[in-house]
């Protein structure tokens, strides 16, 4: 009796081709885009600090210590390299416990704080923009 | 849906806006495009949004209240999705987040008129294109390995600080993840040469993006033309299954060209 009704425009949206998290959306409409001089900047919350920790990822002492910490951590095994000792006590995958994701950014952690501010945000109809009368050719 | 405090109401000629509210500014447009009634932008509750037209452009707006800090999630996405779904159908010259202007008045005459030339060019320059946006980021454990495997310091730093307990090895630490920094930057650096040149016979423009990872193997974006989409999708999806496990790749898009546009 009931028929589930897709949410309007539902499947003819033009796609994305794939969901852009927040971080994506970060590092494109902050730093791209046309700037004029003549307009007025209102307030901007939480946005400078996202962005700085953006920069400060790529290499920082922080860094070099999660990829040396990464690398202690690596399953020996895949190396093909000889290193008995260590090899025989640990053949179990060390590298999928604690160091995943031990090289993480920043971006992603700030990214995923805030991923309960966009659940809200993906119920919101679509908007559509189109051109006047361009069907006819 | 709209505003209940604001008295903005349905109608789109000038009406005076109450004076804590100013106009936000998405981006630029041809003249003859139409926004569908439903559509809505940054703000909470967010603006309805509305196109101010001069000459044969036009400016994407809605109303800001100015009392009101800007910058949340939702702000955020709502100013990229709707540069993005309008940039899949027409047209867009984005402008960068936090673009307000005190009336559709100033939109006007200090936006779309002083520029209506440039901007009139640069509409009919991206007709037909949209951008896309290629991300590839190294694999944690195989970059790793790669490293190991070409580079004996690392090796050695690797074979130090596994011997040693870590309160001694801080300083070896530090180098051997420098290192891998900077044999990481080198792979990065081949690897988005080659992918821009491997792109090149399917797209029309590539800027290289700063990484914004660590791991970051490529990021990059592309101007392609909307005929050429598929092609260039098929070349991404070859260089990913080339790739394989070694790098992760993720494509961005269509989306407004906001790499390609320049103040």
């Amino acid at each position: 009796m009931t028929v589930a009704v897709p949410p309007a425009g539902g499947g003819g949206l033009p796609g994305r081709s794939s969901g852009s998290g927040l971080a994506d959306v970060i590092d494109t409409i902050l730093d791209k885009g046309l700037v004029i001089d003549a307009y007025v900047r209102v307030s901007l919350v939480g946005i400078e600090i996202l962005t700085i920790d953006v920069r400060v990822v790529v290499a920082s002492v922080d860094t070099y210590l999660r990829f040396a910490e990464a690398v202690n951590r690596l399953d020996l095994a895949s190396q093909q390299q000889g290193l008995p000792d260590l090899l025989s006590s640990a053949p179990q995958k060390i590298a999928h416990g604690k160091s995943k994701g031990v090289a993480q950014g920043v971006l992603e952690a700030a990214g995923e704080k805030l991923q309960d501010l966009m659940a809200s945000y993906a119920e919101e109809p679509a908007p559509r923009t189109r051109r006047r009368q361009r069907e006819e050719d | 849906m709209t505003g209940s405090t604001r008295q903005s109401g349905a109608g789109d000629r000038a009406e005076a806006p109450p004076r804590n509210t100013a106009c936000y500014v998405y981006g630029i447009l041809p003249e003859d495009v139409e926004i569908s009634e439903d559509a809505v932008g940054v703000g909470d509750p967010p603006g309805r949004v509305k196109i101010i037209r001069h000459g044969e452009i036009a400016a994407l707006v809605s109303d800001v209240d100015v009392d009101r800090p800007l910058g949340r999630a939702q702000d955020l996405v709502a100013h990229e999705q709707l540069l993005d779904e309008a940039a899949a159908e027409v047209p867009v010259l984005p402008l960068r987040f936090g673009a307000v202007m005190t009336t559709p008045e100033a939109v006007v005459e200090e936006l779309l008129a002083p520029h209506h030339d440039s901007f009139a060019a640069a509409l009919k320059q991206i007709e037909g294109r949209a951008q896309f946006v290629l991300k590839a980021r190294y694999a944690e454990q195989p970059v790793l390995v790669e490293v190991l495997t070409e580079n004996a310091e690392a090796r050695q730093l690797r074979d130090r600080i596994r011997q040693l307990p870590e309160e001694v090895t801080r300083n070896e630490r530090i180098r051997l993840g420098e290192l891998i920094t900077q044999i990481i930057a080198a792979k990065r650096e081949a690897d988005t040469r080659a992918v821009v040149e491997r792109f090149e016979p399917v797209t029309v423009g590539a800027v290289v993006r700063d990484p914004s990872h660590e791991r970051d193997a490529a990021h990059v974006a592309f101007l392609v033309e909307n005929d050429r989409q598929a092609d260039f999708e098929r070349a991404v999806g070859e260089l990913r299954s080339e790739w394989g496990d070694r790098v992760e790749v993720r494509l961005l898009g269509p989306m407004a060209p906001y790499d390609f546009v320049t103040t």
